[in-house]
């Protein structure tokens, strides 16, 4: 994995760097509501689009903020609404664990943000990455704390 | 974590070409997005060889421009930045296709949805996120790996779940057109709700004179086999090969068939409105589909005495149209002409009818001409403030008592009526969750089943093979229902005319060389489609891949890495945040 690079433009002021997993039927297309319904939320979100949430490995999560990401968040279907019957309830299983794992590697676990928002749930999306980004400032870059 | 599954990329890597789209969308993109520098600075990403911004990429100059470029460059993988890749994914990879290029070569960039709709006020924090989004998709792009396009025969026959009036039409229409149907139908009787009415509107019939004749047709076809009194009890496959287990809730037998296309039209119900205008507190304060199921008689009676009614009275979007409110924000559409049509059919029989009102929606064909009518007989249309409701007192001696602001007047009124009648909400069936579960269909707010698309897509489902219609959708009336039904039916019909059908190839794979054999993935794959190659020594893990539905759980969950999901691989996922989070500074300047 590569080593945390710092802020790339310190001219600018520091603003979170998210990174955001979303499963292609749930909250991708919650994501895609949100932009149609014109729901106004912060602008520091990347979505990676995944089949489901179940594909996401700890890895990824891991490795992002490894590579300098203040934040991640997850998000799928809710439980029992998973376009793949049970992806989200494995990501869910693993999740518990993870966030021990990043507990105890030192990063404060409120950078970390699994949420379930469905279809049609633009504003729960929406709602989400504003909580994450607020948090995230919070805590401030995450360079204060790999160190 | 990556250096396992790069080695094992089995497909050839051509030196990436890589163009780059981007749209403007009219204004809606290029409006906020400043789409001439992101264009601009995309030219430096390795691996791209041209770059440039268009009005619109979907139009057809759009579209030919990039078959244009594929051909004349010789690019190999294509970026296009636009809208959400559930719009028009399809679209340009058929337009990939068609210069060539392998679908699965071309990758989407949601700039609309995703980054101008949303941040319309900080045109600078938007630009730069959809130049990270563009960085992030080529250096996937880098990664994407052309896969084989697989074609599945599709079997000549297709379920229908609801045996109302869409289920009715539908079924009827795949058999007339000669391929088999196979209607289940949860109660003992075929014709839903459409059977039980006795004011049909916009015509002037029975629900049942409607429905009658469809029923004996669908019954006596030789092509549908009916199944009342029965449940899809479990429902597995893919597109064209669906494996249904079919329950008799009676029996308890099962019987399993194999059927190419799905067609699920399992309606609604009438909301029950406890809580609402004092209707539990009198026999004679009813829904309108208890109305409608009244016996039709020559004179109105009302159900507590059976004494015949004089004074009618009707309240509009019971349950309909509350912000706020999950599941009962949404206009039923239905209950406004249906209102209509029953008050002006009862005032021949009732001396008066006062109906109650937040709005009056008469929209359809001829739905406007039974309002007028209703009118014109002296039906007494009185509206109600928004956000003050009309109030329903009954006393002890069970009388009913309407009190309400009239809007136009300003007046406080009241009102009397014998028989008061709620027009109550189209919501789902108490188990369309389980209906949904059961073929993998998502809900909307208001409780329905979404369509693929709003617009383009209405009829088809994200589960390809299965087609939705009539008040499963979304509230609607009878005729609305029958349209959809019919355009499901020639939806099933095209894909079991055509008898073959692609399938996505974004399925996982095992690699022996690296499988451990501790089963992780056999137990967390939802479709039960891996298992032991015991034939293989040592015994490995392997995906039947018709089985597999992609979605790639197993692929995180492998402690050996050994599983790679085509389309999602590691490599193309670490390659995004990579390109956002650690750019390389060629990257970075985007050419500057």
């Amino acid at each position: 994995m590569t080593m945390a690079k710092t802020q790339t433009d310190s001219e600018h002021e520091w603003t979170p760097r998210i990174v955001a997993y979303c499963c292609n039927w749930c909250s991708y297309a919650g994501a895609d509501l949100a932009g149609t319904s014109r729901i106004q939320y912060p602008p520091n979100a990347r979505i990676v689009r995944v089949n489901c949430t179940g594909r996401i490995s700890p890895e990824f999560i891991l490795a992002a903020l490894d590579m300098g990401a203040d934040g991640v968040l997850v998000s799928g279907c809710h439980p029992g609404d998973c376009h793949y019957t049970s992806g989200n309830l494995k990501l869910r299983a693993r999740w518990a664990i993870m966030e021990k794992a990043i507990e105890q590697a030192g990063i404060d676990t409120r950078r970390i943000r699994l949420q379930w928002a469905s279809a049609s749930e633009g504003q729960v999306f929406a709602d989400g990455v504003a909580k994450l980004v607020e948090q995230v400032k919070e805590l401030g870059p995450i360079q204060e704390e790999w160190k | 974590m990556t250096e396992a599954s790069q080695k094992i990329d089995t497909a050839e890597k051509r030196e990436p070409r890589i163009g780059v789209f981007v749209c403007h969308c009219g204004h809606n993109i290029a409006g906020v997005v400043d789409v001439e520098e992101v264009s601009e600075k995309a030219k430096s990403l390795p691996g791209v060889v041209f770059s440039t911004h268009e009005m619109f990429m979907c139009a057809d100059a759009g579209q030919q421009l990039i078959k244009d470029k594929i051909d004349e460059l010789k690019l190999n993988r294509v970026v296009v930045a636009s809208c959400s890749p559930r719009m028009h994914e399809p679209t340009f990879r058929r337009v990939c296709e068609s210069a060539g290029l392998n679908r699965y070569l071309f990758e989407q960039v949601n700039l609309r949805e995703h980054v101008s709709w949303c941040h319309m006020r900080q045109p600078e924090a938007a630009t730069e996120k959809a130049w990270d989004l563009v960085r992030m998709a080529v250096a996937r792009a880098r990664q994407l790996d052309e896969l084989p396009i697989k074609q599945v025969d599709v079997t000549p026959r297709t379920l229908v779940v609801g045996g109302g009036i869409a289920g009715l039409r539908a079924a009827l229409d795949i058999a007339d057109r000669g391929f088999e149907a196979v209607l289940v139908e949860k109660e003992p009787e075929l014709g839903g709700h459409v059977r039980k009415w006795t004011h049909l509107f916009p015509a002037d019939e029975s629900g049942a004179q409607v429905i009658s004749p469809l029923i004996r047709h669908v019954e006596r076809h030789k092509l549908i086999d009916v199944m009342t009194n029965s449940k899809v009890a479990e429902f597995g496959g893919y597109i064209g090969n669906f494996d249904v287990k079919i329950e008799n809730l009676k029996t308890h037998k099962t019987k399993t068939v194999q059927v190419g296309t799905v067609v699920v039209a399992t309606g609604f119900r009438p909301f029950e409105p406890e809580g609402y205008y004092a209707y539990e507190q009198s026999e004679n304060i009813v829904t309108l589909a208890q109305l409608q199921e009244l016996p039709p008689r020559a004179e109105l009676r009302r159900p507590s005495d059976g004494r015949i009614v004089k004074k009618l009275a009707f309240i509009g979007c019971v349950g309909s149209r509350e912000p706020g409110k999950k599941g009962h924000e949404h206009c039923s559409r239905h209950c406004c002409s249906a209102v209509a049509q029953a008050s002006a059919d009862l005032k021949d029989r009732v001396d008066e009818v006062l109906i109650l009102y937040q709005d009056i929606r008469t929209y359809g064909r001829g739905h406007e001409e039974l309002h007028r009518l209703a009118l014109s007989k002296h039906v007494i249309y009185s509206k109600f403030p928004r956000e003050e409701k009309p109030t329903v007192h009954v006393d002890d001696d069970g009388n009913i008592k309407v009190t309400w602001t009239d809007v136009l007047t300003g007046d406080q009124l009241e009102f009397e009526p014998e028989l008061l009648v709620l027009a109550t909400a189209m919501i789902p069936p108490d188990d369309v969750a389980e209906t949904a579960n059961l073929f993998s269909l998502t809900r909307s707010g208001d409780g329905f089943f979404n369509p693929e698309h709003i617009k383009l897509a209405p009829l088809t489902t994200h589960t390809a093979g299965v087609m939705i219609a009539g008040a499963a959708q979304a509230a609607k009336n009878a005729s609305e229902s029958v349209i959809d039904a019919s355009g499901a039916a020639a939806k099933a019909v095209g894909l079991m005319a055509r008898g073959k059908v692609e399938i996505e190839s974004t399925v996982s794979h095992v690699i022996p060389e690296l499988c451990s054999a501790c089963h992780t993935c056999i137990t967390c794959c939802p479709y039960g489609a891996i298992a032991m190659d015991e034939e293989h020594d040592p015994p490995v893990a392997y995906v039947t891949e018709a089985k597999c539905h992609g979605c790639g759980t197993c692929a995180a969950a492998c402690p050996s890495n050994a599983i790679i999901m085509y389309h999602s691989t590691d490599n193309q996922i670490m390659a995004m945040i990579e390109a956002y989070l650690c750019p390389t500074d060629m990257e970075q300047q985007g050419g500057n």
